[in-house]
């Protein structure tokens, strides 16, 4: 079973930006690019058939058809999904939708355009960590892209170390 | 049947005739009509003949016989002619009045009954003259037809001789009437105070004529009144004081008894009566003129006939001043409508102004956004062309350079895919190398040959290069977008900012539209192109402005159409445009598509700045193509007006011939 991360972004450059600033998790965690909706479903469908688990969604807000705030409650809506954690990356979300994210999609965290690549990797392992915390996912297959103190602090607590 | 009874005034004929025939009709059964017929006979012996008939229609037959007749006069009986009919009194004068003739006549009805419902409509339309009680006193029927024959004539043939005989020059019947307060009545205002002071003097013996000075007091507001004061010379106004100040109620004038009303009611003045010429007036107080009356009975008619006089004029006066106050008021209420309107108008001109200068403000924010974007912008996107040659430079020295040359350029140039695709294609490459994080990397690179990827996985050192170059390409094509957008977005800013030179005078509309659709043919191509267009005056104008004013409408009218092209619902996409001169001064056009209309949420704010992402795909001017049009129309002096539902979108223009006002200062 692999963690799976899905960035939904409508924008080729802006993909392809957030891909190579994450590269580093490329080799132990699923990375998944979507550019619209129906895209973003088929993917967590296909991560689904696979056996790995949907652990973080990066989603922009202005898009095609549905807005990212629309998807990420709808997620938050079906059991393969709730326990993913939800960021939204965006420059242009609003008050209002920002704060509709954080009730009813239970929003993680909020990054705004343009991000540091540095501080986007920490917020990634962060988010990784609490996914596998909250979702009770053993976390040593996944080490590498984890907080390792927190990681392991959990297997202490199971007393499997 | 019919029977002539008399012949009187039968000299000359036909009816326009100062001397025709005058014959008074009675409508009445037999044997009722001829008794009723001689009495009314005798009263009217030396003016008229009478006949009697049985019933309307006959009536109306004798008068068609003898068009030359005039008749002043018809008396009707209430018992119907014919018995068992249930004809109303006001059908049968109907009747009657089908005839023109008997249209004009007095109608004098006779009845035996106490109660009469049947004659609403005579009253009303004053059709009814007398009503009269028959049997009556013998000579009450001669009487009565008489002098309403006479009352006809005065009324109706004041110059015919035999009017003449009857009625006195001032149109007062020769005979006075035989009551004292009629005959009063009848006399003047001035008159009639003469006759009554006459009368008290004769009581009392000749009362004291007092001069008084205009300005004199005669009664005092408030106070009581104890006397009344002949008016025998000069003018007397009657003020009431109000809050809103002296009002003047009535101007009268000799021969009015001044108090009198007060007296009447045995209160305090209503008003101060005040003398604005010199005045000569009599003196009575309340105990004299009580004396004289009870002296003289006689003298109540002229008391009452005074008073009458005084009340019916002051009557008038007030119905009069009703009438004025409700001209006035209809008056102040078109100039109250007319202030609030002129004050929307003022608040909406007001609104417009503030508009008007939001709008100039952001053109010069977006003028000078545009100047300072425009220089990095254009340095960036040559850095952009720059990195990639002196890549190429660097990597023709390098051992692997070809390898590496290849793969920028492709990932350089790599056209866009689908998220669904890429990731389709990198499944293909996992499945044929069996390892997902390798495929990943090899992807990312631009590999998906697999036997390439095989090869390059053999080789680290070249895998890493690969990689490397991969990224740098995409690097720059994405620079290279990226700095693309924002020329355009740039060159939208500018064309939102105003432009620079005078009007040109002497412009044919029409050319610069088809000038316009030519140059976007290419995009235009799917859709039919309807032109109405009509007879426009050349005009002055900014020609290169207005060109881009059609761009842009016509690239927001195709835009809505993208749904509907190829056959939708309202069938093939169709934009028209059609022109006209509403007035002398002014061309309009208009265009007009069948697209899905504007979302009405949207309708009031499309003149607004912003920038949109349509079906994915940001577009860069099109949130701003309205803004930009309608602030060309604006400093053209024009209007835009843009209305919208599902299949019809209408977009106005108007435009003044005379081109853009001379003070153009408003948005720089």
């Amino acid at each position: 079973m692999k963690l799976a991360l899905l960035i939904l972004e409508d924008e080729r450059p802006v993909r392809e930006a957030l891909r190579r600033d994450l590269v580093s998790f490329a080799r132990h965690v699923r990375l998944e690019e979507a550019e619209d909706v129906p895209t973003a479903l088929e993917v967590i469908e296909e991560i689904d058939a696979a056996g790995d688990r949907l652990a973080l969604v990066m989603a922009d807000h202005r898009l095609p058809g549905t807005s990212g705030v629309d998807f990420l409650i709808g997620l938050a809506a079906d059991d393969r999904t709730a326990t993913a954690r939800k960021v939204l990356v965006t420059g242009q979300a609003d008050q209002d939708d920002t704060i509709r994210a954080i009730n009813e999609a239970g929003l993680d965290r909020y990054v705004a355009k343009p991000w540091q690549a540095d501080a986007l990797c920490e917020l990634v392992r962060d988010q990784l960590t609490a996914f596998v915390v909250a979702a009770g996912v053993d976390p040593l297959p996944h080490l590498a892209v984890l907080d390792a103190e927190r990681a392991l602090a959990i297997v202490r607590e199971r007393g499997d170390l | 049947m019919s029977a002539v009874f008399d012949r009187a005034g039968h000299e000359g004929s036909g009816a326009g005739d100062r001397l025709a025939p005058l014959c008074v009709l009675i409508v009445a059964s037999e044997p009722l009509a001829a008794s009723i017929g001689e009495e009314v006979a005798r009263g009217l012996s030396d003016i008229a003949e009478v006949v009697w008939v049985d019933d309307g229609a006959a009536a109306c037959a004798q008068v068609s016989a003898h068009p030359d007749r005039v008749v002043p006069l018809v008396l009707i009986t209430a018992s119907s002619a014919s018995p068992g009919s249930s004809d109303s009194i006001d059908t049968r004068i109907a009747t009657l009045d089908t005839q023109a003739i008997l249209r004009r006549a007095s109608v004098l009805l006779l009845t035996d009954r106490a109660l009469h419902d049947d004659l609403s409509l005579s009253v009303d339309c004053d059709r009814l003259h007398a009503v009269i009680r028959i049997p009556g006193s013998p000579g009450i029927l001669a009487w009565h037809a008489r002098a309403q024959t006479v009352r006809w004539l005065s009324s109706h043939r004041p110059t015919d001789p035999r009017t003449r005989a009857l009625v006195a020059a001032d149109g007062r019947p020769v005979a006075q009437p035989e009551s004292d307060l009629l005959r009063l009545l009848e006399l003047d205002t001035q008159e009639v105070a003469a006759q009554l002071l006459a009368g008290i003097e004769r009581v009392l013996g000749p009362r004291p004529r007092l001069l008084l000075p205009a300005g004199t007091r005669l009664i005092h507001e408030g106070v009581d009144v104890d006397a009344v004061l002949v008016v025998l010379r000069g003018r007397v106004a009657l003020d009431h004081a109000s809050a809103a100040g002296d009002l003047r109620l009535h101007h009268d004038s000799t021969g009015s008894v001044v108090g009198l009303l007060s007296l009447a009611q045995q209160q305090r003045a209503f008003f101060t009566a005040r003398a604005t010429t010199e005045v000569e007036v009599v003196h009575l107080s309340f105990e004299q003129l009580d004396r004289a009356l009870a002296v003289d009975a006689s003298l109540g008619a002229a008391m009452a006939a005074v008073s009458i006089r005084a009340l019916a004029k002051r009557l008038r006066r007030a119905d009069q001043l009703q009438v004025e106050k409700t001209q006035l008021n209809h008056v102040l209420e078109r100039e109250r409508r007319q202030l609030s309107e002129a004050l929307r108008q003022l608040e909406q001109a007001r609104l417009e102004l503030v508009e008007q200068a939001r709008y100039a403000t952001l053109g010069e924010m977006a003028a000078g956004i545009a100047h300072e974007l425009n220089n990095p912008v254009a340095a960036m996107l040559r850095a952009t062309t720059y990195v990639g040659e002196d890549l190429e430079r660097v990597l023709a020295s390098h051992p692997q350079g070809r390898l590496a040359s290849e793969i920028f350029a492709a990932e350089r140039d790599r056209p866009p895919r689908s998220t669904r695709e890429e990731r389709a294609a990198r499944r293909r490459l996992e499945v044929a190398l069996g390892d997902a994080g390798l495929a990943q990397r090899l992807f990312d690179a631009g590999i998906e040959d697999p036997e390439r990827a095989r090869a390059l996985a053999a080789d680290p050192t070249s895998l890493d290069l690969v990689e490397a170059v991969a990224g740098i390409g995409s690097a720059v094509r994405n620079l290279e977008v990226a700095s693309r957008r924002m020329c355009e977005l740039v060159t939208s800013l500018r064309a939102y900012a105003r432009p620079k030179g005078e009007p040109v005078a002497g412009v044919d509309l029409h050319a610069g539209l088809e000038d316009t659709l030519r140059l976007m043919a290419h995009r235009l191509r799917d859709v039919e192109i309807e032109r109405s267009y009509g007879d426009l005056p050349p005009i002055r104008c900014h020609p290169g402005e207005l060109e881009q004013l059609w761009t842009n409408l016509l690239v927001n009218a195709r835009d809505a159409l993208g749904d509907t092209l190829g056959g939708g619902p309202e069938g093939r996409g169709r934009i028209a445009l059609i022109t006209d001169a509403p007035d002398a001064s002014h061309v309009r056009v208009q265009i007009r598509d069948n697209g899905r209309g504007i979302d009405p949420d949207i309708l009031p704010r499309v003149f607004e700045p912003r920038f949109t992402t349509k079906q994915g795909a940001v577009r860069y001017g099109l949130g701003l193509g309205l803004a930009i049009a309608r602030r060309i129309v604006d400093a053209h002096g024009g209007t835009i007006e843009l209305s919208s539902r599902p299949g019809c979108t209408r977009v106005t223009i108007t435009l003044p011939v005379a081109g853009p006002p001379d003070d153009e200062d408003i948005e720089t």
